[in-house]
């Protein structure tokens, strides 16, 4: 019986982000009453289906928010999944997606584009890379070192602290408004979404989303340490290397097109560790299922709010952290 | 099968410790126990034969099979060990704990299959925590917790268990449970098992074999009716020791 | 006593001096020195043993000032009093530097800031020997004191959003510091332009532009004021380079007879200028013209009226589809005061043809550009740096 419960209520939890995107399709300060949504769908797929909706009913719905909803979707999988691995890979409960460097290495790539080149490049493709270059910085830095997980940690936080002071180097060179530009760009928003942005992201994103929860149970034998690991059988290193490695690929994929959007990799993970225990099978699906649905329900709420627009890293960190000190107070112990 | 472990010129230091250890040959089939003063080495030898440390090539053989030429998945279904401390950084239930023991036996990208899950109940049936499934291991017992790791190098399904100081910290009577299972794991499943201990009565009385180590070398090795007695004892411990049989047992004065 | 002992007593002895001199001067206020800024009620309406000004080389005739105000209000509230002599121009507010020079006092300024050398397209243009003057950063970061003090100006001028720096650089300076910024006031603008006059003795010359400039501004906002309401266009700006990022107010497009979309979104009591929409938003407002800040330099535009044109999540905006999409100046450091009549000049042409002016607006703005700057062709000038040739101006 309690299997059967649970089975149900980890079907719905899975089908969660899903319906939230069709539900969220209607909502919004533009009024689309839910027969006329049904109806711009039917009608894109067959055009002469009924009476035609208005044209601004379709740019609306497929060009405006789509697009923000899918980046909602996958951005908060990819978050919250990063963050679960990369805690249970660390196994520290502090440990967040942004800890390799990724947040100023995105920061700094887009702040050197939009200073220096301008519209001639796109700031997502130079966020990317450096947010690469940060990791990849880390990993190197690292190196060969006997407490591997430690000084890698260690690493993540100066070469964090490097990207930082190279940014604000650039904003100290930078003109009143590419600084504007970049101090939005730095909260988050994922307003200025197009197809294009997701063409290249998304699947990206997809591919590590899948790698990560396909590993789900290999994190658990991560999580030891690495004389147990061994033991098992189990090239720790190369394996904790895929790990970090898929997981910087969907940070950085999702902080390049979105903006850095922070606590959901911290909150969500602990949340789900709190609900169904440590054990990375359940958790690491659920974990992105649960981030997928949060993040898709923070931008509804920018959306819907006002007229004029929160970013949405304001809003996650608004609502994140007097949530977190609530789950802090109430969690059951999972780690140790 | 019956698997033999060859010793030869194993050499392995750091900073203030030399292991060095020339021809050793282990039974299998049998519970072997090494003892020695602290820092005698015994500890790393078996992290040795684990593979946690590296050892240089030609030194350790399986069967014949160089143990640093096998893959790491090779060798751990050849061996398993459990360490003598664990500090798990996330509350697992114990069933989800000996499961990782399959390590070896699941890719990287899959989850545990049927079999799996059954040979990790089995391993829990046999040590005797039958029912212990569910429970987090934080709400263990030293005891309970020791058995659960045994359970886990069992689900590994390895010839050779590597156990170091199973039973310190354990009160008398989950010692000789330990103990114990040791016997059962080489008589009923003919399993070799390797254990380090402190206490050298235990030792004594529960052993197939001793191997005696002091400073990083093999001083002798045997049927503790053998090699034991006191001119040994001293040599081993520094201290004289007196050795009383007692009700088929043997009892060891300081 | 011994040697440590007698140190101590030095070291004690002497910080009791430092801590005493500095408390005296604070009791004191150190009214004795000139120039100090207010709040001293000794230095009020025309009380004072300030003596009166010198008149400056090559000048206009010195109009009267023995009646006139010794101090100003600046846009913080603060009161400023005047230096007796105006003679050193430090301007750190762009704004307020572009008054200076259409004021006929450029050849005063004695240093300017970055953003006015580095990103104005009008100032190398109406006053190219400022190229030669030294830039000190005005951001309380990196503000060098040692700098400004080398400079020696009578008089500072400063950005008032920078609440900090003001005071602190009163207190290092002993020199007047006045914060001023049009905050998109056209009212403000105009005040602006008579007290920096005033402050620097150039009160003719202010005069005759703030009445220029009114008479403008008052002739557009007749011909405007014929149209019905609901023939005015609904307008969304998108400034600052991004697409939804839009002001909340823009007096410009106001009193050319257009409704600004983004009007009202924030309460007036704070004061903010930008503001950020979401895309749908702009949808549901359904802009007739659709207007691109087109004071980035072509290569540099992240928003480009092409792009827009061509954006299909816009295809059901009037604008798109009339194809009513345009660049215009926008907000540049605030304003320039040529510039933005001329802007108001060309919007009036945009959404109000019918009534608008018949006249060229190159000529016109040239006209202005003239009456401001003295030079010609200044606005024709600007429009090909910014490539104009894109706008729907003539």
């Amino acid at each position: 019986m309690q299997n059967k419960k649970a089975k149900i209520l980890t079907v719905l939890f899975f089908l969660l982000p899903f319906l939230l995107t069709l539900a969220s399709l209607s909502i919004g300060r533009f009024h689309v009453p839910p027969k006329d949504l049904a109806r711009t769908i039917i009608q894109t797929i067959s055009p002469s289906t009924g009476p035609r909706v208005p044209t601004a009913y379709q740019d609306i719905l497929f060009r405006i928010r789509l697009p923000r909803l899918l980046l909602a979707l996958m951005a908060g999988a990819a978050l919250s999944l990063s963050g679960a691995s990369l805690q249970a890979l660390f196994k520290n409960p502090l440990v967040n997606e942004f800890i390799l460097g990724i947040s100023f290495g995105a920061a700094f790539g887009a702040a050197l584009s939009l200073v220096f080149l301008g519209k001639n490049f796109p700031a997502q493709i130079a966020a990317f890379i450096f947010s690469l270059i940060a990791v990849l910085a880390v990993l190197l830095i690292s190196g060969r070192s006997e407490s591997h997980t430690i000084s890698i940690l260690l690493t993540g936080v100066i070469v964090s602290a490097f990207f930082q002071a190279l940014l604000s180097l650039v904003e100290f060179f930078a003109n009143p408004y590419a600084l504007q530009s970049l101090f939005f760009w730095l909260l988050g928003s994922l307003s200025l979404a197009t197809w294009k942005d997701l063409s290249i992201s998304l699947p990206i994103m997809a591919v590590g989303i899948v790698a990560l929860i396909m590993m789900r149970w290999r994190l658990n034998v991560l999580s030891l340490s690495d004389e147990e690991a061994k033991s098992m059988g189990v090239n720790v290193r190369r394996e904790r290397l895929l790990v970090i490695l898929f997981a910087s690929l969907i940070t950085a994929a999702a902080t390049a097109v979105a903006g850095v959007i922070g606590w959901i990799g911290l909150i969500i993970p602990h949340l789900v560790r709190m609900m169904v225990g440590a054990d990375n099978r359940k958790v690491i699906p659920l974990a992105a299922a649960l981030g997928a649905s949060a993040l898709i329900i923070a931008d509804d709420i920018t959306r819907v709010a006002a007229t004029f627009e929160i970013p949405i890293g304001i809003l996650t960190s608004i609502i994140g952290i007097p949530f977190f000190i609530i789950l802090l107070r109430r969690s059951r112990k999972v780690w140790l | 099968m019956a698997v033999s472990i060859d010793v030869r010129e194993l050499s392995f230091g750091y900073k203030d410790f030399r292991l060095s250890i020339d021809c050793l040959r282990l039974e299998t089939r049998k519970v072997t126990s090494i003892v020695g003063r602290n820092g005698a080495g015994k500890s790393t030898f078996l992290k040795c034969l684990a593979g946690v440390v590296p050892v240089s090539k030609q030194s350790l053989f399986l069967d014949g099979r160089d143990l640093a030429s096998l893959r790491m998945a090779e060798r751990a279904k050849l061996i398993s060990y459990v360490p003598q401390e664990i500090s798990l950084a996330l509350d697992y239930r114990v069933l989800d704990l000996v499961l990782m023991g399959r390590a070896a036996f699941i890719s990287p990208f899959s989850v545990p299959s049927w079999k799996d899950l059954r040979t990790a109940e089995e391993a829990l049936r046999f040590v005797g925590l039958e029912g212990f499934e569910t429970r987090n291991f934080s709400q263990l017992s030293s005891g309970e917790r020791r058995l659960v790791l045994i359970a886990r190098t069992l689900a590994q399904s390895a010839e050779i268990l590597l156990l170091d100081e199973p039973t310190t910290f354990l009160d008398p009577k989950h010692e000789i449970e330990v103990m114990n299972l040791c016997r059962k794991l080489a008589l009923d499943k003919g399993k070799t098992v390797i254990v380090t201990l402190h206490n050298l009565e235990t030792a004594v009385n529960y052993s197939d074999t001793m191997v005696f180590m002091k400073k990083g070398k093999v001083v002798a090795s045997g049927k503790p009716d053998e090699v034991l007695n006191s001119s040994l004892l001293e040599q081993v411990y520094d201290i004289r020791m007196t050795i009383v049989p007692h009700d088929g047992k043997k009892i060891i004065f300081r | 006593m011994s040697l440590r002992k007698k140190a101590r007593t030095v070291l004690i002895l002497f910080s009791l001096i430092l801590t005493s001199g500095s408390m005296l001067r604070v009791l004191t206020g150190g009214a004795a020195r000139r120039g100090i800024q207010g709040g001293m009620p000794s230095w009020s309406e025309g009380v004072g043993p300030c003596p009166a000004r010198e008149r400056e080389a090559g000048s206009e005739a010195n109009v009267g000032r023995g009646k006139a105000s010794q101090q100003i209000t600046d846009s913080l509230g603060r009161k400023v009093v005047l230096p007796d002599k105006a003679e050193k121009v430090l301007s750190l507010q762009p704004e307020i530097t572009r008054i200076v020079v259409a004021l006929g006092a450029g050849e005063r300024l004695v240093g300017v800031d970055y953003f006015i050398l580095k990103n104005d397209h009008l100032f190398p243009i109406v006053f190219p020997e400022g190229r030669k003057l030294p830039a000190v950063s005005n951001t309380p970061e990196d503000m060098n004191f040692e700098m400004v003090m080398k400079l020696d100006p009578d008089i500072v001028f400063i950005s008032p959003t920078e609440l900090q720096m003001v005071d602190s650089l009163q207190s290092k300076m002993r020199r007047p510091v006045a914060a001023l910024a049009s905050m998109g006031s056209f009212d403000k603008l105009l005040q602006e332009i008579k007290l920096v006059g005033h402050m620097l003795g150039r009160e003719e010359r202010a005069s005759e532009l703030v009445d220029d400039f009114l008479s403008r501004i008052e002739a557009v906002r007749k011909s405007v004021s014929s149209v019905s309401p609901g023939k005015r266009p609904r307008v969304y700006l998108s400034f600052w380079g991004s697409l939804t990022r839009t002001p909340v107010t823009y007096e410009p497009v106001d009193s050319a007879g257009g409704i600004n979309c983004a009007m009202g979104i924030l309460p007036a009591y704070l004061g903010t200028i930008a503001t950020v929409v979401s895309l749908e938003q702009i949808v549901i407002w359904q802009p007739d013209i659709f207007l691109v800040q087109g004071s980035y330099p072509p290569r540099e535009r992240q928003v480009t009226v092409e792009d827009i044109l061509l954006d299909k999540r816009f295809s059901s905006l009037p604008a798109i589809k009339n194809k009513k999409v345009f660049y215009t100046f926008g907000y540049w450091y605030w304003w320039d005061p040529a510039e933005v009549l001329t802007e108001t000049l060309y919007l009036t042409r945009l959404f109000h043809p019918e009534v608008a002016s018949p006249r060229s607006l190159e000529t016109e703005g040239n006209e202005i550009f003239k009456k401001y700057y003295g030079i010609e062709d200044g606005f024709s000038l600007l429009c090909r740096v910014l490539d104009c040739g894109q706008w729907d101006a003539e």
